[in-house]
């Protein structure tokens, strides 16, 4: 009697154990079904992984404002998942590149095959979203390029590469266009000192800023290419001092810009202005990290704190980002927020996972934004946002602020880089 | 080129390669003693450089003032290793303990993301930050200079410790015949962890001097330990000296180099000094 109570209460058990598992995996089955797998390469670990986990984390904010209901004037934040494939939720399968071309391929290469992904987003470095996107068009997967502003990627005559971000060409000539504008108020800019990574990235923007310094009569003083992740850089900033420039600009990421910045004061090299590309610049560690020493460095910018008082809507979802990575949103973080809705706007638009579908609707994208500045997206035929606008910022009391254009600007630019020695 | 830039390059590369000495010193000890080359060494340089940084940043604790603590944190990081890894691997074949300590660096790197995130961290405001001695037209940071005097004075601690005391004539003896030291009645267990422990303190001495003027980030260790593999065998693997002046004599070159040919091939300036220093002498410049 006892024995088959026991039993009783043995097939009871095993019986609600059984159901729980036919609950549990139903529900991954049933969800399963509703959702869109995206495959996204990032430096996660290794010398830059500070910037790719900050790119993660704004990425992860676009998922949430589009996965979940929000109010606010963000598209697909009012909707849950997306509206026209029954509100399927978009899921983000990592990879991680290691800031290195190769791995970066390699994770590509499980991120299509294993996992299936029917298009890629990435890679931070430019270097990395050459060799991916090269593995995605091979496969015939459309990528979408967030951040990296090698104007070459969008040169290679890929039919599946879409990228968002601003090129280094583009920067450039709002670089000199900028400098043009200085140099009529009769301030000093002629020599110029070009400082870069010898790397995709380093070297295709030094050669933006060469043609248009060359057009425009500016004269080249130092032309220095260094190695990516340096331990030191007092020989590259000896170099500098020695060819006296009145603008340096910088194709730098972080860690080396702020060995760059250290040296300087280090070794009392003043200058008028220092411009950087997209890179190093903008990660806000930079100001966090150097604090009054960060301050009047300046470089190309798509997202300041200061847009925020122009756009509201912008205001949470930098509170949003915040909680996740502790900082303000930056222009490369924006730039994968971004993404991340344009990739959403594609499928919704396509009706489908299908690559091919996928590819058509990104080619006719015609998306309003307001993360951008710009306010919308749109690709030319080689795939490069063609509605993006740079604007140049400067660190000013421990804040990005806009200082040119003149109509987006928040503050008066500080001229010049205010010399070392004269800083308390 | 100005003589003052001249001045300039030396007086900072030789500021540079002492700090590497100091990291190197630490490695060639190991390998000497144990023939054991640490691939964990760069990742102990970032635990005492994030152990600076959390003491200074948590506690307002100066980072020079942290030297006691890092430095009795990574002997124990050190004699840990010894105890829990390369004691089971010792007298396994081949490359048993150079993979095991290559493990144990993946895995260090990884706990330190995983507990700190990968941000760049630098430190602001400590004691020598923010001072700049200029003489003679050098711009020279009091931070540098102090790490390199103290990176000095450690090296010769550690000489003087392994040539001019009974436990260095121990340690001495078991890097020349393990089997002989034992029957001498030398507890080579003992010395061996000592050892590890010391290479250990080494990178504690150079991490704190580091964080006061160099950033900190989970993966800063294989920036150092690269070079530091370079600095040991150049100088002689196992040779204290040798590690020392080969450490100088990369920080010079690597500025030099820099300077004068292209800072683009200031590393390939070194590794290339490397190979024929190795070509014409294998053993390194001070090897026996």
């Amino acid at each position: 009697m006892k024995f088959q109570r026991r039993r009783e209460k043995i097939v009871k058990k095993s019986g609600i154990f059984v159901l729980g598992i036919v609950l549990i995996f139903g529900a991954a089955l049933a969800e399963a079904q509703e959702v869109i797998k995206i495959g996204s390469i990032y430096p996660l670990t290794g010398a830059i992984a500070s910037s790719g986990m900050r790119s993660k984390h704004a990425i992860e904010t676009a998922l949430d404002v589009i996965n979940n209901k929000y109010d606010m004037d963000i598209p697909f934040a009012k909707t849950e998942g997306i509206p026209n494939m029954k509100g399927a939720k978009l899921q983000i399968i990592w990879g991680d590149s290691q800031a290195s071309p190769e791995v970066g391929k390699t994770e590509a290469e499980r991120l299509i095959t294993q996992e299936k992904v029917p298009l890629l987003l990435g890679a931070y470095q430019s270097g990395v979203s050459k060799s991916t996107s090269f593995v995605a068009e091979r496969y015939k997967i459309p990528y979408v390029c967030a951040e990296s502003s090698s104007a070459e990627l969008t040169e290679r005559g890929l039919k599946y590469f879409f990228r968002i971000a601003p090129t280094d060409a583009e920067d450039s000539i709002a670089f000199f266009d900028f400098l043009d504008e200085v140099k009529k108020k009769g301030k000093k800019v002629e020599k110029v000192a070009l400082v870069y990574e010898n790397t995709e990235f380093g070297v295709h923007a030094r050669g933006e800023a060469k043609k248009q310094a060359d057009q425009r009569g500016y004269k080249i003083v130092a032309d220095i290419s260094y190695p990516f992740k340096s331990t030191d850089v007092k020989s590259e900033v000896l170099k500098i001092k020695a060819a006296k420039p009145d603008v340096v600009f910088h194709a730098s990421l972080l860690g080396d810009m702020m060995l760059f910045a250290k040296a300087y004061k280090e070794l009392k090299v003043d200058f008028n202005v220092n411009l950087s590309y997209c890179g190093g610049y903008h990660d806000p560690s930079f100001v966090q990290n150097l604090k009054k020493d960060a301050e009047y460095f300046m470089g190309q910018c798509t997202f300041s704190p200061d847009f925020i008082t122009k756009k509201p809507a912008l205001g949470k979802i930098n509170e949003m980002y915040k909680k996740r990575s502790g900082v303000d949103f930056d222009g490369v973080t924006i730039e994968g927020f971004t993404s991340v809705l344009v990739i959403a706007d594609a499928f919704n638009r396509a009706k489908s996972m299908d690559p091919e579908a996928l590819v058509q609707a990104l080619r006719t994208t015609d998306f309003p934004t307001p993360t951008l500045p710009g306010d919308r997206v749109k690709f030319n035929e080689k795939g490069q946002n063609i509605m993006i606008i740079s604007n140049i910022s400067q660190v000013q009391g421990g804040e990005y602020r806009v200082i040119w254009p003149a109509q987006m600007a928040a503050k008066e630019m500080v001229w010049p880089f205010v010399p070392w020695d004269k800083r308390k | 080129m100005d003589l003052e830039i001249l001045l300039q390059i030396l007086a900072s590369g030789l500021l540079m390669g002492l700090i590497f000495a100091l990291i190197a010193v630490g490695l060639t000890l190991i390998w000497g003693v144990m023939d054991i080359l640490n691939f964990a060494h760069g990742e102990f340089l970032m635990l005492a450089m994030f152990i600076s940084f959390w003491m200074f940043s948590l506690w307002k604790i100066d980072p020079l003032w942290s030297i006691p603590f890092t430095v009795a944190a990574l002997f124990a990081t050190g004699v840990l290793t010894y105890k829990v890894v390369i004691k089971k691997v010792l007298n396994a074949p081949g490359l048993t303990a150079l993979l095991a300590t290559f493990g144990l660096s993946i895995l260090i790197k990884n706990l330190a993301q995983f507990f700190w995130t990968p941000d760049f961290r630098h430190i602001q405001g400590a004691i020598l930050s923010d001072h700049i001695l200029s003489f003679w037209g050098l711009n020279l940071s009091l931070a540098e200079v102090v790490a390199a005097g103290g990176s000095g004075l450690i090296t010769y601690g550690i000489y003087y410790l392994i040539f001019k005391t009974k436990t260095g004539r121990a340690i001495r003896a078991t890097a020349l015949d393990r089997d002989t030291a034992l029957l001498m009645g030398i507890n080579i267990d003992r010395v061996f962890a000592l050892t590890f422990g010391l290479g250990g303190a080494c990178v504690g001495v150079a991490g704190a001097l580091l964080m006061n003027f160099y950033y900190v980030f989970p993966s800063v260790g294989s920036l150092f330990g690269i070079l530091a593999f370079v600095t040991v065998a150049l100088g002689g693997f196992g040779n204290i000296t040798g590690a020392f002046l080969a450490g100088v004599l990369i920080g010079v070159v690597e500025t030099a180099g820099g300077v004068f040919i292209a800072p683009v091939f200031k590393y390939t300036v070194v590794f290339a000094l490397y190979l024929v220093v190795i070509l014409i002498r294998p053993k390194g410049l001070f090897g026996w």
